[in-house]
């Protein structure tokens, strides 16, 4: 790993010459910007909403343009994939075929943890300085995890509920009124089933709004304290579930059937970690303009998603100057579009000129969130597999 | 020349084959992977269910299929029926999994007919605890398999005058319809059907893409926890998925050995029965005509829920018919992923066939044991596990993002399902005709050309058939060697659905299955005997 370590290197002999650190990165920039035309970039990114995937093949265009970069949209499944094929290309040695991935959470613990990522690089991006660090603390730390520069943040995800209005007028803000409207309609409530990630999410907010102490969250747990901070979790659990489709016996495998089922009226509610993908299935047509989105009174998980550059990437430069792109307000703008992607900016409009401001519409479309509320970080990585063993302990067979 | 015959099959198929499978056996050996797989709460009635919904599927399936063979006089009603049959073999998998839950679901079309009201009815349906509508599911998308074929062993030029005169000398003896059937068509047919069948079972135990629509959750079947485990970002949990997959390996083993051992054990009474004196049994028609009916309107009904679902964004309950159509949906199949696709398994097909006759050719049937064992290996194995295995081979070797390895990929299965279609009719051709041929002083090649051929034209048509709908189905081993360099058809689908876009799954889904259903119907009528 010689790049690594120079560039390790590098990064401490700016932070020994202060006068010399932004004439020198700035010089870089160019230089990664020049070194990066004519390089392909193979984005590797989950692929299965058109909407993404449109947006991708219109930056794709834009970085040809621009920049003399070719974007392939590596289409996937599961980031886990990428993981896999990095790892075992790292393994065996030479160029690998990924130059970014489209990441967060487990697959980036992973990645770090193996050293399967190039950087820090993030604080070469130019545009990285319009980031909302100080009001979104989750684009510099991915599940309790702190991204170090080696992922540069894309969106800003929250979990988020929505219904048909017409059938539901006052929604659950919290899981106790969920609890009760589950009592109310038997059979019309349910979330997919853990390790599926809005089910795990699912369970993380019940366990945000069960929990004794909830400053344990960040921290990292092992089994025996889990077993007592989650007691009250589970009692929450076993009471909701009798009351959930197929008596909680059953339960969806993935958000994705869960908005299927609630657009053939088989649920009444539905979850999802983008805040405005309600809005944009109204727009789709594929939810109707009585659909109503919102978020729990006290606050919903929430979290950043990210682009990482692998260590043995090929065009490590494009993927750099792809990145920052990506971070653009005109990129992220269209991103935030409701009618294109709908995923909320990562930027801090403080930070933007009127005329970049302006380009973020601020129109309320049907089934957009009316008070979002605050954002509850993600507990610490170490909650996950103890949330995800336990519930497959009670409720998986 | 003879020795050389095994070569191409050797070096495409057989050798990578077997390396990629020996590169699964050190994290096969990995204890902690074990000791993670058996401390699995599901792993138990996981498996139970597994093996539960393949061998009842592949039963019902079989009972259909010889209701169907055996029930129907062999006239025009037979010949509309390998139509059929060959449109339902096209339909993917994954795609007549969604046709068939929007029809028997709470919200599905059968409620909406029957029901109606604001709201579903809370029908426990789809992903039933018990599997029962993936069990049927699969049996009746099975059924097209079987009868194709069971049809290519009935209508092969030798076998199709044997079972005639044998069937006549069986009337003049007494035998009533069925008495003949039960006597004289169904033994060897049912031996030909040996290995169609097992691969009918292990597909049904190992299957993901259907459990995950119509399947249980609280256990999923044990295919659907290995899928999520070898999904999964830590190398642990793939290792424990890959001690999974061997135990389901092991147990479909299991099965099938004591199944072989019970039919060996029972051979003197089967005996006893089909040699009893001429009986008065006939055909269930009426039963036949009405199994048929089902397959038929449910694999229609599939289809044309299929084509209704990719032209609506939007069909609420309890609406019939889907407000507004659009065709949005069909826009985004691209068109060079679809000529990658066909050209591919165009490609793949025809060099698993011409591969396979050469073996079968070159080689006497005491060797096909091996050829199909290592076959069978290659299938039952369920592809995440066998594909990373591959990977681990074609990557050291520069292969992996390259044309030549994603045609391997594709290869690997199609040179699998191929050999086991065709061992048992190519085996079976009577050599007279060409000790005949060769008699009248043909040459060895001519012999061949000008007799063998003709006569195995409707099993070769079919096999180059089924190898084309294998390989345009691939996605696993593909999206791995693919690297991302190349995207075909099924990749573009299966991330769509990944989404959970049901107009473009469904436009997806059918776009996979119109190549595979114009190569079974050009099979279907170009592999017709000129004669009877």
């Amino acid at each position: 790993m010689p790049l690594r370590l120079t560039r390790r290197g590098f990064a401490s002999l700016l932070a020994t010459t202060p006068f010399l650190a932004p004439a020198r990165a700035e010089e870089s920039w160019a230089e990664i910007e020049a070194r990066a035309k004519g390089q392909t970039v193979y984005f590797n990114a989950w692929a299965g909403s058109p909407q993404v995937n449109a947006y991708i093949a219109w930056a794709a265009d834009e970085v040809n343009t621009r920049h003399g970069i070719t974007l392939e949209h590596v289409k996937l499944t599961d980031t886990a994939e990428a993981v896999r094929r990095v790892r075992d290309e790292v393994k065996a040695g030479g160029e690998g075929s990924a130059d970014l991935i489209w990441i967060n959470g487990q697959n980036f613990h992973v990645m770090k943890e193996e050293q399967l990522l190039f950087g820090p690089f993030t604080e070469e991006l130019p545009n990285f300085a319009l980031v909302d660090i100080d009001g979104k603390p989750t684009t510099i730390v991915d599940f309790a995890e702190g991204t170090e520069g080696l992922e540069s943040p894309w969106g800003i995800a929250q979990l988020t509920f929505f219904a048909d209005g017409a059938k539901l007028d006052t929604p659950p803000m919290s899981m106790m009124e969920l609890l009760d409207l589950a009592r109310d309609e038997p059979g019309r409530i349910t979330y997919p089933a853990p390790p599926d990630f809005h089910g795990t999410t699912f369970v993380k907010q019940a366990l945000a709004e069960t929990i004794e102490d909830r400053a344990m969250l960040p921290l990292s747990i092992d089994k025996a304290a889990f077993t007592e901070a989650a007691k009250p979790l589970f009692e929450f659990l076993d009471q909701l579930h009798p009351y959930l489709w197929r008596e909680g016996k059953q339960f969806p495998q993935s958000q994705a059937q869960v908005t299927q089922m609630l657009a053939d009226s088989e649920l009444l509610v539905g979850l999802t970690f983008n805040p405005n993908e309600p809005a944009n299935l109204v727009a789709s047509s594929t939810l109707p303009a009585t659909t109503i989105a919102w978020q729990n009174r006290g606050g919903t998980i929430g979290n950043t998603h990210f682009v990482a550059i692998p260590i043995n990437a090929k065009s490590k430069a494009a993927a750099e100057v792809v990145a920052n792109f990506l971070l653009s307000p005109e990129a992220q703008a269209r991103k935030a579009d409701l009618k294109i992607w709908g995923d909320p900016t990562v930027l801090d409009m403080g930070k933007l000129t009127p005329a970049q401001r302006g380009l973020f519409s601020r129109a309320r479309e049907p089934g957009s969130v009316k008070e979002p509320a605050r954002t509850i970080p993600e507990p610490h990585g170490s909650w996950v597999p103890l949330i995800e063993a336990a519930w497959l302990e009670r409720y998986g067979a | 020349m003879n020795r050389l015959g095994a070569v191409p099959l050797a070096l495409l198929w057989a050798l990578p084959l077997l390396l990629s499978l020996a590169l699964l056996v050190p994290t096969a050996l990995d204890g902690a992977a074990w000791a993670l797989a058996l401390a699995h709460p599901q792993l138990w009635p996981a498996l139970a269910l597994s093996l539960a919904t393949g061998g009842l599927s592949t039963l019902i399936a079989l009972a259909i299929s010889l209701l169907l063979l055996g029930g129907l006089p062999r006239s025009r009603v037979w010949h509309r029926l390998q139509g059929v049959a060959a449109a339902g073999l096209a339909i993917p998998h994954l795609a007549f999994a969604i046709g068939f839950a929007f029809l028997i679901m709470p919200s599905g079309l059968i409620a909406r007919l029957l029901i109606g009201g604001d709201a579903p009815p809370q029908w426990v349906s789809v992903q039933d605890p018990w599997g029962v509508a993936l069990t049927l599911a699969l049996a009746l998308k099975e059924v097209p398999f079987l009868l194709t074929a069971g049809f290519a062993v009935l209508s092969r030029g030798d076998a199709a005058v044997r079972i005639k005169a044998e069937a006549q000398a069986a009337a003049s003896l007494g035998h009533a319809p069925g008495s003949a059937f039960l006597r004289i068509v169904l033994p060897p047919l049912l031996r030909e059907l040996r290995w169609p069948l097992v691969i009918v079972f292990v597909y049904g135990a190992t299957v993901v893409d259907m459990a995950l629509v119509l399947g249980p959750t609280q256990p999923p079947t044990l295919a659907v926890v290995i899928w999520h485990a070898l999904n999964n970002a830590e190398a642990g949990v793939n290792a424990m998925g890959l001690a999974m997959t061997l135990l389901l390996t092991a147990a479909l083993a299991l099965i099938l050995a004591g199944v072989a051992l019970i039919l060996r054990l029972g051979r003197q009474a089967m005996h006893r029965l089909l040699t009893a004196g001429p009986s008065p049994l006939q055909t269930p028609r009426l039963l036949a005509a009405l199994a048929g009916l089902v397959t038929v309107l449910t694999v229609s009904f599939a289809l044309f829920i299929l084509v209704l679902l990719s032209l609506a964004p939007r069909w609420p309950y309890p609406a019939l018919l889907p407000p507004a159509v659009d065709l949005s949906a069909w826009a985004s199949v691209p068109p060079a992923t679809l000529w990658l696709s066909l050209l591919l398994s165009l490609a793949a097909a025809a060099v698993a066939v011409a591969s396979a006759v050469l073996w079968f050719e070159t080689h006497g049937a005491r060797h096909d044991r091996w050829a199909i064992a290592l076959a069978l290996a290659a299938l039952a194995l369920p592809q995440l596990a066998s594909a990373g295995g591959q990977y681990k081979l074609l990557l050291p070797l520069g292969l992996t993002g390259t044309l030549f390895g994603l045609f391997l990929a594709h290869l690997t299965p199609v040179a699998a399902y191929v050999l086991i279609v065709l061992a048992g009719p190519y085996r079976a051709f009577d050599r007279r005709y060409v000790a005949a041929a060769r008699a009248l002083a043909a040459s060895k090649l001519s012999a061949w050309r000008r007799v063998k051929l003709p006569l195995l034209k409707a099993p070769l048509l079919t096999a180059t058939a089924i190898g084309f709908a294998v390989s345009i189905a691939q996605f696993v081993p593909a999206q791995l060697i693919a690297a991302g360099r190349f995207s075909t058809l099924p990749m573009e689908a299966v991330t769509l659905a990944s989404g959970g876009n049901r107009p473009l799954t469904a436009a997806f889904a059918l776009a996979l299955a119109v190549p595979p259903l114009l190569a079974f119907l050009a099979a279907a009528l170009l592999g017709r005997p000129r004669w009877r």
